[in-house]
């Protein structure tokens, strides 16, 4: 699993995860989770922008 | 201070400055939250908070320092400050007006004086030393005697229950022996014999007797400290010259007496017993970058500890990681969790439903809110004054009487009927014996215990026997409303189902999850199905997949985000369900009215009882024509309690909260549920099984008073009998020597003993 925000590999036990349009993200940190938080589309149209 | 003096003088004049340090800061955001907790208090204007010192330096007019405290305090930081603990010689009645005095001294943060002259002074040590506050304490003829170890109420009141103890167990073995020596005619020994139980067991009446002769008012220690005195130094010159001794009077008016004493000193210590701290917890603290499971008494301001699912806070701080639903009860007495992030404070006494969280700690031990919270309780309990009893006011109208009755016997049977001085003297001491009030000490506390015994197996406690006197005098009762006329917890109140098997499908989910909403959805349905992929967002809701069907569950704006309302946009509801992007079903949830209440509180009503409901929560429905005070916090309650106090209500209050458990010790009367809290029911007067208990209680403290007053009937009967013959009325016709008198007297304590256990 990849974290939409930065790329990094990240497995469904990651305590960071958010719920949009009905799909299951994960992140690597509390950081990725919040931007992805700030504005999901962004990230879904754009992808990962690496670290 | 500089910058204020370039601004001008005026300014300097009308402005003050308090310095204060504040403990627990370590980043930005927390110099941050400092300065808003500081200058949202009444009267300051600018603070100034540095993060390095952890000096707050406050501007302002008319600065309450007790408020600034708090203020910092509920905002997860603490401020060091240091205790002043002595004993002062003071009169129970002029205990706050010294409180007031000590919390207007420039420095001071809090005082504290119970009825019996502990002190204790919380003060800002940059402000102010040990010695200023002595000083000026005496300045007010008061003197301080510094205690260096701080002393627990619950020990003092120990203490002066051994004392009791002590003092009535060498009462009844040296009385029997006493007594046994008299009636074989060993009169020198007998003598000999009652001297323990004249001078130590007595002790404490011919101490008050002298303070009560000082303050010149008559109560219950005159007549027993008169009567034993006379009768003992009577029996000394009796034994001198040869005639029959009456010793058995002072040994037995003394014990008697002492019978009903220790057991109120004992009411009083099982009231003050201390409460359980957290002595015993484990927390997990995070050292050298592990984390290691330690007692929470390793815990200090700065170390970061460890919180997960089900935890229990032991200690305040401030999140520096994660994000956890809290069950925050504690502080607002709201079942629903809350949900919490970086920066928040979490405050000992709470619990974390969901999620995760390193916390960074900002006050422990003694310092942490719930041990401050204990430790009030217990000083509020302290600062009851109790409650001068019936058997005191009927004392001080009855000892003078007997006194006149007394003396006036011996004039006239020495003056006018011309008997001799020692036959007249006789005739006095006989109404003295005959008038001792032991039926008149037993009879209030025998009958207490009595129905306090009745009451244990109606499921009512009584743990403070002096309120059933006083139920009588309750005219207004505020009640609590989370957990105590509510269930204190989620039920389904209504739901809708738009899908076949929906609510089946969100049960299953759901009962994966421990928020209190998911359990009680999962309770909807018995029939559960295996739920294939489950994960929980905290404070927002779950999704779970059953098969190929995917289940979200939340409230309408998590679920807007993942599922298309289409026609049910305008749908309301606590908690939606979607199944496969559509709107399948929607539950309304709600803290059920426990069973019974409206009837009770309309009840309370009819019998002229003003009734309040005081909430920590905002909104509240369905109690209609009741007071309502919302959005209280703990201290809020407090202070509605003491308002109505002040407007010459006599306030019982109800809750089972440890946010009640302040309101519960600052009413006259508290009244804790047995399903709540320890700290609620250690404050508490009374404990419930049943919040409808409450008229049971009303009626057991009525039959008590009948049960008194028959006691006293009993008491009275027997002196108007025995007085009048014991000063000779029917003489030469009935004679009672005193140690008759005495002994007649005695038995109406066995009397009015069984009497309160018919």
């Amino acid at each position: 699993m990849i974290d939409p925000v930065c790329g990094m590999e990240v497995d469904n036990k990651s305590k960071f995860k958010t719920l949009y349009k009905g799909k299951v993200y994960y992140f690597c940190s509390e950081n990725c989770l919040n931007l992805f938080k700030k504005d999901p589309e962004k990230y879904l149209r754009e992808g990962p922008k690496g670290m | 201070m500089d910058k204020q003096k370039t601004n001008g003088e005026d300014k300097l004049r009308i402005k003050k400055e308090q310095q204060i340090k504040v403990i627990g800061m370590h980043c930005a955001t927390c110099v941050s939250t400092v300065t808003k907790a500081v200058t949202k208090v009444n009267g300051v204007e600018d603070a100034k908070v540095n993060l390095a010192t952890g000096d707050a330096r406050i501007f302002g007019s008319n600065l309450k320092l007790k408020e600034i405290v708090k203020s910092i305090r509920n905002s997860g930081y603490d401020v060091a400050t240091q205790k002043l603990v002595g004993k002062i010689n003071i009169n129970p009645e002029e205990v706050s007006k010294l409180k007031n005095y000590v919390e207007s001294i420039d420095g001071v943060i809090e005082a504290n004086i119970s009825a019996n002259g502990l002190i204790k002074v919380e003060y800002n040590p940059l402000a102010l030393s040990l010695n200023d506050i002595i000083t000026k304490i005496k300045e007010k003829g008061y003197n301080v005697n510094i205690i260096e170890k701080e002393i627990k109420v619950e020990e003092l009141e120990k203490k002066e229950f051994y004392n009791m103890l002590y003092r009535l167990i060498a009462g009844i073995i040296f009385s029997a022996l006493t007594i046994y020596l008299e009636f074989t005619g060993f009169s020198l020994f007998a003598l000999l014999s009652s001297i323990p139980v004249f001078f130590y067991s007595g002790y404490n009446y011919h101490k008050g007797a002298i303070r009560a002769i000082r303050n010149r008012t008559g109560n219950m220690d005159v007549l027993v400290s008169l009567s034993s005195s006379i009768a003992f130094f009577y029996s000394i010159y009796a034994t001198i010259v040869g005639i029959p001794t009456i010793i058995d009077v002072t040994v037995l008016l003394i014990t008697f007496v002492l019978v009903g004493k220790t057991l109120e000193a004992y009411f009083r210590y099982k009231l003050s017993l201390s409460i359980k701290g957290n002595v015993n917890a484990k927390v997990r603290k995070i050292i050298n970058n592990e984390e290691k499971i330690v007692d929470v008494s390793e815990v200090n301001v700065g170390d970061i500890i460890v919180l997960k699912n089900g935890d229990q806070i032991h200690v305040d701080g401030i999140i520096d990681e994660g994000v956890v639903e809290v069950n925050e009860s504690v502080i607002t007495g709201e079942p629903l969790p809350i949900k919490k992030g970086k920066g928040d404070a979490l405050i000992s006494g709470s619990t974390i439903v969901s999620g995760y969280a390193k916390l960074y700690v900002t006050r422990s031990g003694e310092n942490a809110y719930i041990s401050q919270v204990a430790k009030s309780i217990r000083e509020a309990q302290a600062i009851k004054v109790p409650i001068q009893n019936f058997v005191d006011k009927v004392s001080s109208i009855f000892v003078p009487i007997i006194l006149i009755v007394s003396l006036f016997s011996f004039l006239i049977w020495h003056f006018i009927l011309g008997k001799s001085v020692f036959e007249a003297l006789l005739f006095s001491i006989a109404v003295l014996a005959s008038a001792c009030p032991c039926a008149l000490g037993l009879a209030t506390p025998m009958a207490v215990v009595a129905m306090i015994n009745k009451a244990v197996k109606k499921g009512i406690i009584i743990r403070n026997g002096e309120i059933l006197g006083n139920l009588k005098n309750v005219d207004t009762i505020v009640f609590d409303l989370t957990g105590t006329l509510t269930e204190g917890k989620i039920s389904i109140k209504s739901y809708k189902e738009f899908r076949k098997d929906a609510l089946k499908y969100a049960a299953s989910v759901e009962s994966l999850s421990n928020h209190p909403i998911a359990k009680a959805i999962s309770e909807l349905s018995k029939e559960k199905v295996n739920v294939d992929e489950f994960e929980e967002f905290i404070g927002e809701g779950v999704y779970g997949r059953i098969k190929d069907d995917i289940i979200i569950i939340g409230k309408k704006e998590f679920i807007k985000q993942n599922c298309e309302l289409k026609d049910k946009e305008n749908e309301d509801g606590d908690i939606f369900i979607c199944i496969n992007n559509e709107i399948s079903g929607i539950i309304n949830i709600e803290d059920k009215v426990k069973d019974g209440v409206y009837n009770l509180l309309n009840k309370l009503k009819s019998q002229g009882i003003k009734v309040i409901i005081a909430t920590g929560k905002d909104k509240v429905e369905g109690f209609n024509d009741i007071e309502i005070h919302n959005g209280l916090k703990p201290e809020d309650k407090v202070e509605l309690i003491r308002e109505l106090k002040n407007e010459k209500h006599y306030v019982a209050f109800v809750g089972d909260g440890i946010n009640d458990s302040q309101a519960l010790s600052e009413a006259n009367i508290g009244i804790a549920l047995n399903s709540g809290s320890d700290l609620a029911k250690v404050a508490g007067d009374v404990v419930l099984n049943d919040i409808n208990s409450i008229p049971e209680l009303f009626s057991i403290s009525n039959k008590l008073e009948s049960k008194i007053k028959q006691n006293l009937a009993w008491a009275f009967g027997y002196n108007s009998v025995l007085v009048p013959v014991s000063a000779g009325i029917l003489y030469p016709l009935v004679y009672l020597p005193p140690q008759f008198a005495a002994l007649a007297m005695s038995m109406s304590s066995v009397i009015v003993s069984m009497w309160s256990y018919v």
